[in-house]
């Protein structure tokens, strides 16, 4: 057969899957107990460890996981990594034998294996003394984010590193041209009216991925406008709350910067790196996205171009918090039929010691969820960000996105309508709501609050 | 009786076979289509037929049926005529016809994957196809191909064609081949030439490959997945979404592989109804006739 690449929806749901599930009818997991604080037995035996490999890769766990070898001589430790780990996860876990300690990357729905019970709570652990032997090892943690991962009180999904998201744009090509970072929503305006009589593009944003531009933009203006509420509210899916004033007046600013030309050309069908890539040749003035951006693009920077962090601007005479902050984590778990938990537990309580996450600031250029740990010499890239976490007095997250997947991709959806101009504001708020409206009612979606 | 057994003996490893590889994965995926299953444990809800109401008023599904059906009557038809035409082309003994045949084979052995980054950066709007355009004078015709609902399906079908039709040129090419020379050349003799003889002779003498690659063609098209995902991601807004790209969503991205399941078996009734109407309506051979007289 010639045309490969194209599978086959049939064989695909079912061989694999299905043979998944039918290996793991037989297999009984056992499980052993987790070391008591007081006393700790020797830890032994294999601990597998599988990690999405991403921009930061796996080197800094498989160094993590080999010093910690070094300490429990009894353990054999296995670290493996993939860039599409969650599809190779789910078949393990629908097979009960899943690795003893993972971190399943952006596109697994984490809240999916809460709700089948597929992850133990970490709470005892987390009461348990840090790797220093100082207070718990929870309270080494950002509660701001360690909450993120808790489902009714309890904690099964824990923090490594954190992502802030915002704005970008490179100080040199603005010192050049006698630009500001703009603080605010007017002062954007002017600036993005100067920028475009230079023949720049104002700015760009990765059309395909819409959520870049929800992040980025409507929902960082809601919060600017009727305070982080009007946002909590959305995500709680509270009625009304996805058409209310603020979110139609951030989704009428979105509209207006699109309508005075100050969104690039074309970039609505671009694909993330092709976007990134037009701001890092200057064809772009400014973009939003996550702290990740210099790692990732590491390969594609010019020489000469910097890039520099900034907050969304603001709405002057809003209810919100200047000073807010979105962040997002990519969270790691002990799955509940892992066979080694009390070794993946120590093994990850070392990782996020604080000279281990302080190793991974300085070699990965991210911040990390553990306190602390941006007390080193910051990578220049990670300067801002770490500012702008440390002095805001709120810190959010968009957890809607990974809650409610389907709503998402409708918002989405109707985001990538108003920016093609073929529905107004107002349509799209109430296409944003008919999608909430949509997941209140269905009673096989877990329902989930912002805490 | 004897006899019989003496066959069946030779018949089972096949059967067993075929029935271990396709048989019961295809009673397991219709099993799966009557459970609310969310693909990350062995815990399963069943639900009937649900699915398969939900799916019947699933606009974003019929969407999609939709799509890959725009895809086979766009991108199938400028497949099958162009494959024609270059098939004949490639047909003559001569050392350029030669290397038009391999040339057009070229795609066919670059991987999906490539195809598809290639030609998004064709579709860029400050790629080649935008910059081709302004070069010759047409700056009012470039568009944000890949990003307005009104040209992304078009664009991925463009892809496709680019990709698809080296492989529909080399059947054709054997077709062509296998129409004995005293026919065409007797039908020359006769003043039948040219679309003439290609409406006569040559297209009711490609009867068997036609089939073939029509019905391959159905299927191919309507199991598109990696071009569409990879160009569009199914956008904007579903414009270009697809069947195939729509279960990946409702499988990996929302946790419902039961639903994704009844996709699946959507798509293979829609593949599978097409592609014996293609059958049917191709069944006989319309030289059939004429040789027997």
């Amino acid at each position: 057969m010639s045309l490969s690449g194209q599978f086959r929806p049939v064989w695909f749901a079912s061989l694999a899957l299905a043979t998944a599930l039918l290996a793991g009818c037989g297999s009984s997991s056992e499980k052993s107990t987790s070391a008591s604080a007081d006393k700790p037995a020797e830890l032994s035996g294999p601990l597998e460890v599988v990690a999405f490999k991403g921009g930061y890769g796996i080197d800094q766990y498989e160094k993590a996981a080999k010093e910690f070898g070094e300490k429990h001589p009894g353990l054999e430790i296995k670290v493996a990594g993939d860039p599409r780990v969650w599809e190779q996860l789910r078949p393990r876990l629908v097979a009960g034998t899943p690795p003893d300690l993972m971190f399943p990357g952006w596109d697994m729905d984490v809240w999916g294996l809460i709700e089948e019970e597929q992850l133990k709570p970490l709470d005892e652990a987390l009461d348990q003394p840090a790797a220093d032997g100082t207070g718990t090892w929870r309270d080494t943690f950002d509660p701001n984010v360690l909450k993120l991962g808790q489902k009714d009180g309890k904690t099964y999904l824990l923090p490594y590193y954190v992502m802030t998201y915002g704005w970008w744009h490179d100080p040199g090509l603005f010192a050049k041209n006698g630009w500001k970072v703009p603080a605010t929503y007017p002062e954007l305006l002017t600036l993005c009216e100067k920028i475009k009589a230079k023949g720049v593009a104002p700015i760009t944003y990765q059309g395909q991925y819409p959520y870049y531009m929800i992040e980025g933009m409507l929902l960082p203006w809601a919060a600017s406008i009727g305070g982080i509420a009007a946002v909590n509210a959305a995500q709680n899916l509270e009625p009304g709350a996805w058409k209310s004033p603020a979110m139609l007046q951030a989704a009428t600013m979105i509209d207006d910067l699109n309508k005075k030309g100050y969104l690039q050309a074309g970039a609505v069908g671009m694909s993330h790196t092709e976007s990134q890539t037009q701001f890092l040749n200057g064809k772009a003035a400014m973009i939003p996205c996550g702290s990740w951006l210099q790692s990732e693009m590491e390969k594609s920077i010019p020489k000469g171009v910097k890039l520099e962090f900034f907050l969304p601007p603001v709405v002057p005479d809003g209810k919100g918090d200047p000073s807010a902050v979105l962040i997002g984590v990519e969270p790691w778990m002990v799955p509940t039929d892992a066979k080694n938990p009390a070794a993946a537990i120590e093994l990850f309580r070392y990782m996020t010691s604080l000279p281990k996450a302080k190793e991974f600031t300085e070699t990965k250029g991210t911040l990390m969820a553990i306190k602390g740990s941006d007390e080193v010499k910051l990578p220049e890239v990670l300067v801002k960000p770490a500012a702008a976490m440390k002095s805001a007095k709120t810190l959010w997250s968009n957890q809607f996105r990974s809650w409610y997947k389907a709503a998402e991709k409708d918002i989405e959806g109707a985001l990538t309508s108003l920016l093609n101009g073929q529905i107004t504001p107002a349509e799209f708020t109430e296409r944003c709501e008919a999608a909430a409206e949509k997941t209140r009612n269905d009673k096989s979606i877990a329902k989930y609050k912002v805490s | 009786m004897k006899r019989a057994g003496f066959i069946a003996s030779f018949l089972a490893p096949a059967v067993l076979l075929y029935a271990a590889l396709v048989v019961y994965p295809l009673i397991q995926a219709l099993t799966f289509s009557t459970y609310q299953w969310r693909g990350v444990s062995a815990k399963r809800k069943f639900v009937g037929l649900e699915n398969f109401q939900t799916l019947a008023s699933d606009r974003d599904f019929i969407r999609s049926v939709t799509n890959n059906l725009g895809l086979l009557a766009g991108a199938g038809i400028v497949v099958v005529a162009v494959s024609l035409i270059v098939a004949h082309l490639t047909a003559g003994p001569g050392r350029s016809a030669k290397l038009l045949r391999g040339f057009s084979l070229v795609p066919q052995m670059v991987s999906l994957v490539a195809v598809a980054v290639l030609w998004q950066f064709i579709f860029n709007p400050e790629g080649l196809f935008n910059a081709t355009l302004r070069g010759i004078g047409l700056g009012s015709w470039t568009r944000t191909w890949l990003g307005d609902p009104r040209y992304a399906l078009g664009s991925v079908g463009v892809a496709f064609a680019w990709y698809a039709v080296g492989f529909y040129a080399l059947l054709f090419g054997a077709g062509l081949r296998n129409i004995p020379a005293e026919v065409t050349e007797a039908a020359a003799l006769d003043g039948s030439k040219g679309w003439h003889q290609f409406a006569n002779i040559t297209w009711p003498m490609l009867w068997s490959v036609k089939r073939t690659a029509i019905t391959y063609l159905v299927i191919n098209v309507m199991n598109t997945f990696a071009l569409v995902f990879l160009m569009t991601r199914g956008g904007p807004d579903r414009a270009s979404e697809v069947m195939l790209t729509y279960l990946y969503e409702q499988a990996f991205q929302n946790s419902k592989f039961g639903y994704a399941t009844a996709v699946a078996i959507g798509n293979f009734a829609v593949a599978m109804l097409l592609s014996l109407g293609i059958l049917f309506f191709l069944r006989k051979d319309p030289t059939a006739s004429r040789r027997a007289s």
